[in-house]
């Protein structure tokens, strides 16, 4: 793979319709359309709301919780939509793959390309609701942008290396989802991190040093509150705060490798 | 687990009249003797020493040339090979063994209606298959009324791609090939669409491939075709190569194989 061949004119053009069909077929038939893409996780939000803050009483210290809260769940949608399409996006075209030559990474970025659509649809709502919820305005919105680059990054990464295993192996799907469900408690998402640092310093440092986690907890600091605990301003040695960034370089790298080794042989394996 | 692989040059050599050298290929697949699509049964296919798979030689040690200008037939039976012979040189399968150089650049498409999606308009899948076969947006709008002209399916653009009849689908998706540009012509079983009146237009494509002097590999099953079209064909049988040359002699050959005189 030479670099300048990756994204010369005809593969651009190529990810550019493979999204386009992708993110058509998504909402073809549903009555309601594109708006799924909104309606979704929203509801999940109002779900998550009602069990979490308002029966179970967490978050309540936090201002703009709701928000708070939103902007959590947006940020996983995020990331479990970018890596279950990604993972699956070679089986799914594979019926293209085995007729004709092209970049097969293509087919991987366009299938998270749709997640990255619909998350910056869902941003926006984020940013609207943060408004009418009276958060200020501020320039350290615009520093979301790269945690949000970080954490797709680490989805492309993830959707690389397993959707490469995945080709042979279906079950990746099945365990990836799994792993999914689990991660979804290992980052602080329904529970404020601050509940978890409160009996234990140690475990609030760990849940911090997963990249996802990371990244989150970087855009609630930037967009909605400063009272936010980040890994820079909970982690005394800075040194130690870079490991979800050298993951996530980590994960991208492996996976680029082990998918360009391996892509040579989807079209007879898929 | 080292896989074994050949090589794959692609060169631009305007001076150099081998449009594809082929060298000693070989390639096998690997057919899973058991369900082999999950973990578990390759964690226990390895503690048992099976390999899972047996080995299926689909091409041996093949070896030939073709220049420029030449419409080349590929022909033989059910399995002989042909179509992997030529997903091998479209790039779309990796020679286990080997070498190939193309020298020109390749229109990669083999079959027709890649990426053809039921659910989509007429309209949104000639822009997908366009990108497919390297069209930017423009020269996609440029020839877009030609191909539905072509196509004589005018008043269905816009309808979905499930309406139409399998006829229709196959005449859209010639329409959209024939546009197609490049060194060397790759095609799998192309001709033989549509009614009397669309043939006739096939007929003509091909013809004028010929009196361009395009160079065109050409798999199929029309001795008739081999006759018309191809300046030289290739006979294989169980992945060789049995006879190489003068179309109507190996048409006659490929009959005798079938059992037809």
């Amino acid at each position: 793979m030479k670099i300048p061949l990756i994204f010369n004119k005809k593969n651009r053009i190529l990810l550019k319709e493979l999204t386009k069909t992708d993110f058509k077929l998504r909402y073809q038939g549903s009555v309601l359309g594109y708006l799924w893409a909104l309606l979704r996780p929203l509801m999940m939000f109002a779900i998550l709301y009602i069990v979490f803050s308002k029966l179970l009483r967490i978050g309540n210290d936090i201002p703009h919780y709701p928000v708070y809260l939103l902007c959590g769940t947006t940020m996983w949608n995020f990331f479990t939509e970018c890596t279950s399409q990604g993972i699956q996006a070679i089986v799914t075209r594979g019926d293209l793959l085995r007729k004709i030559s092209f970049p097969k990474y293509i087919v991987v970025v366009s299938a998270t390309l749709t997640a990255v659509i619909n998350m910056l649809i869902n941003v926006a709502v984020v940013i609207i609701f943060a408004l009418i919820n009276g958060v200020t305005p501020s320039l350290t919105w615009f520093l979301i942008i790269p945690a949000i680059f970080e954490l797709y990054l680490l989805s492309l990464g993830i959707a690389f290396l397993l959707g490469s295993i995945n080709v042979k192996y279906r079950d990746i799907t099945s365990i990836w989802d799994v792993i999914v469900q689990a991660l979804f408690y290992a980052v602080p998402i329904i529970y404020p991190i601050s509940m978890v640092a409160s009996t234990s310093t140690l475990a609030a440092k760990v849940i911090l040093l997963n990249p996802i986690a990371q990244a989150i907890q970087d855009i609630r600091y930037n967009l909605i509150t400063p009272e936010t605990i980040t890994i820079w301003n909970f982690l005394e040695n800075h040194l130690v705060a870079i490991i979800p960034i050298v993951i996530v370089f980590i994960t991208l790298t492996l996976g680029a490798l082990i998918f360009r080794q391996k892509s040579k042989f989807f079209a007879e394996e898929v | 687990m080292k896989r074994e692989i050949g090589k794959r040059i692609e060169i631009e050599d305007g001076n150099n009249d081998t449009a594809i050298q082929v060298k000693n290929l070989s390639k096998s697949f690997k057919l899973p003797t058991e369900q082999a699509f999950g973990l578990k049964q390759a964690f226990f296919n390895r503690l048992r020493g099976i390999k899972g798979y047996k080995e299926q030689k689909v091409l041996k040690n093949l070896d030939f040339e073709i220049k420029k200008g030449e419409f080349i037939g590929i022909v033989g039976r059910n399995g002989s090979g042909k179509s992997t012979l030529l997903k091998i040189l479209a790039g779309v399968y990796y020679p286990q063994k080997g070498e190939i150089t193309i020298n020109g650049s390749l229109v990669p498409f083999i079959e027709l209606g890649v990426g053809f999606n039921p659910e989509l308009t007429g309209r949104e899948n000639v822009y997908m298959n366009g990108a497919l076969l390297g069209f930017s947006n423009e020269e996609m709008e440029k020839m877009y009324d030609d191909i539905w002209e072509f196509a004589e399916l005018k008043d269905f653009q816009d309808q979905k791609l499930k309406n139409y009849s399998s006829g229709m689908q196959v005449r859209l998706a010639f329409s959209i090939a024939i546009r197609a540009k490049g060194d060397i012509l790759l095609l799998d079983e192309v001709l033989a669409v549509g009614d009397a009146a669309f043939q006739q237009k096939c007929n003509d494509y091909f013809t004028s491939l010929k009196n361009k002097k395009q160079t065109v590999i050409l798999v199929t099953h029309s001795m008739r075709d081999v006759r018309r079209f191809c300046t030289r064909a290739i006979l294989l049988e169980n992945g060789k190569i049995i006879e190489n040359g003068d179309p109507a002699k190996i048409a006659n050959s490929y009959n005798k194989l079938l059992g037809i005189e």
